[in-house]
Formats: C-alpha cells, structure tokens, sequence
C-alpha cells in the first residue's frame, strides 16, 4: 500500500470497529491478518479477548471497539495488529475490526475539546470526521506492570 | 501498512528448558514446573488428612491440610482462576507454598524451551498467578507462578482466621471444663 502524503500531512490507517471508523498512525501498524485461531487462558484486564500466536510470537486481543465504539454485536473478521507503548517498550496487540482497512494521506484536525483522551484529533474525509485514536491512550501507558514484570524477573 | 514497522524486541526469555506439569481445571489447560511440585495427591485422600477451615473470607480456601510440621491451605484452582465449577480429583502440594491446588487432572508432563513474558498488556491479577506463557504445539499455556495461588496477605488473614478459630475453641473448651467441674462441685 501507498499514498502520497500531502504537505504538512500525515498516513493513517482506517479501520472499521463497528457502525465508526477510527484512524491510527500508520507507524503503529503492523499487519491486518485474518484470524488464527484466538487462544483465551483466566485473567482479569479489562478488553482482552486472549492472544494469537503471529510470526512466533504471542500477540493480546484487545477489544478496542467495546470501550471507543460501544457493545459490538457485528462479527469483527480481522486483526489489526499494531504497536503499543509500554514506557520504553513495545510491544504488539491485535485489534478486532470489520476488515475494510484502509491507508490513507492527511492532514490531522486537531482534538476536539471534551474528546476522550485516546482521542488525539481527527481527519476529514468528506462529510466523515474520523477520529485519530491513540492506542496508548486508551489503556494506559502500562509502565507499572513492566515494572511488576522486572521484579519478578 | 507499514512494511517499516519493525518487529518489537522479543519478549524476555528464560533460555533454560525445564520440565513442567501441564494440568486442566475446567477445561483450561496450565503449566506449573515439575520442580515446583512436592506431590501429587487424589482429593479423595484429603477427606482424612485436611481438616475444614472456619473462615469466609477466601471462598476459594476450605480446608487446610497439616504435611511434615507445615499447615497447606488448599485453594481450588477453578475457584481462583475463575473458572466453572468442576469435581476437582487431585491436589498438587506446592513446593515453597503455603498452598496445594484442587485441580481437576493431570494432562501430560514434558519439557518445554522457552516461557515467554506475559504480555504486558495482561495487567490484572494475571500477572501476580503467571510466571509466563508456553507455546505447545499450537497452544498457549498460562505457567502458572507456584506462590500465585495465594497473596502473603491472603495467608495472614487464614493464620489470622486459623489463631482465632483455635482460640475460640480452646476458650470453648475453658468454659465447659469449668462447668463440668462447678457442676461436680455442686453435687
């Protein structure tokens, strides 16, 4: 995929969850991939759906659309694999969307005030105002469990 | 997308193979290190070796269980994990724990390579129960974290419980030894 960025602009990927669409940095983007199978095990955070198993790697499901979009009742048919941030570290997670990604080039809208904060702007596509979304933000930055991590180490 | 993204850093690994139990409590397969196991024991041989606990603050542990000088508390894993309630039909004595495990069996035993950290997006008590995750086969194992069963927390409110339940019924004991004996007296 390619797309001429226009001055001042910047590419984003579009990505379905439910009825919206949600915008995120192209930088962040890994892959859209079609689901393997998703693997679940007990645990108590919040949005994780479980994990998939990608390039040897252990990958988290993160149920984005339930917190950005509402309750989701449309059968999500892809993975949007993309970076997040925890302190210093990445580290991958798969998003649940409808399939009809797409890149594009534009120049980023500043944020709406009362916004949620993972909500860093927006891009207008026509009538469509699509909101840039900050993965970090949405959950965190996570820098006290890394440091729970070290200390078990 | 962005064929520049760069793979993240592998997550960190223990580098050791090791040996590890894999177990199933309603269907939910873990791993727990073979070293981190004293004994395995059928639940039918607890009904004379534990004694029932009186306490209702962890609904998970029922009973305790004296081994070797050592008071175990038994916690049932489907409890604590969260899972449906099933017939557990063994205990999994933990080395190094206050704890023993209702589990429901035993699936195999073998050597795995690598535990892989879990991802840091599992933020809940997750972290405090896994040490890592396996990758078998296809399947992602939680490895579960031997002292995970039970918070240092958890087990001073059980002794707490456990003193006071003692106490009451050496206080019980007090009183109607007193009784027996003014009644003597009186006849």
């Amino acid at each position: 995929m390619s797309a001429t960025v226009p001055e001042g602009g910047r590419s984003f990927v579009l990505m379905r969850l439910t009825t919206r669409r949600f915008a995120l940095p192209a930088e962040t983007v890994i892959e859209l991939v079609v689901p393997g199978s998703l693997q679940s095990f007990p645990h108590t955070s919040p949005l994780l759906l479980g994990v998939l198993v990608r390039r040897g790697q252990v990958v988290p499901v993160v149920d984005v659309a339930q917190l950005v979009a509402g309750p989701e009742t449309q059968h999500r048919k892809f993975y949007l694999i993309a970076t997040r941030h925890f302190g210093a570290a990445r580290e991958w997670c798969a998003i649940p969307v409808l399939g009809d990604c797409e890149l594009i080039s534009a120049t980023p809208e500043a944020r709406e005030e009362g916004a949620p904060s993972y909500i860093t702007g927006a891009v207008h596509l026509g009538e469509e105002q699509v909101p840039i979304l900050d993965l970090d933000g949405v959950f965190g930055t996570g820098v006290e469990d890394d440091s729970l991590v070290e200390a078990r180490s | 997308m962005s064929p520049a993204a760069t793979k993240p850093k592998a997550s960190r690994r223990t580098q050791r193979s090791e040996q590890v139990i894999v177990f199933s409590v309603a269907s939910q397969r873990f791993a727990i290190a073979l070293d981190a196991v004293q004994e395995i024991r059928s639940a039918d041989s607890l009904a004379g070796a534990a004694t029932e606990l009186v306490q209702t603050i962890l609904k998970k542990v029922r009973h305790k269980l004296e081994r070797k000088g050592r008071t175990y508390y038994v916690v049932n894993a489907g409890q604590h994990f969260g899972l449906p309630v099933t017939r557990p039909t063994l205990v999994l004595v933990l080395r190094k724990s206050r704890a023993c495990a209702l589990v429901d069996r035993i699936e195999e035993m073998l050597e795995i390579a690598v535990v892989r950290s879990l991802p840091r997006a599992f933020s809940g008590e997750e972290r405090r129960w896994y040490r890592g995750l396996a990758l078998i086969g296809d399947s992602v194992i939680p490895v579960v974290h031997p002292s995970g069963f039970l918070t240092p927390r958890e087990i001073s409110l059980l002794d707490a419980a456990r003193a006071a339940a003692a106490a009451s019924a050496d206080a019980a004991a007090t009183s109607a030894d007193a009784a027996a004996t003014e009644g003597a007296a009186a006849q």
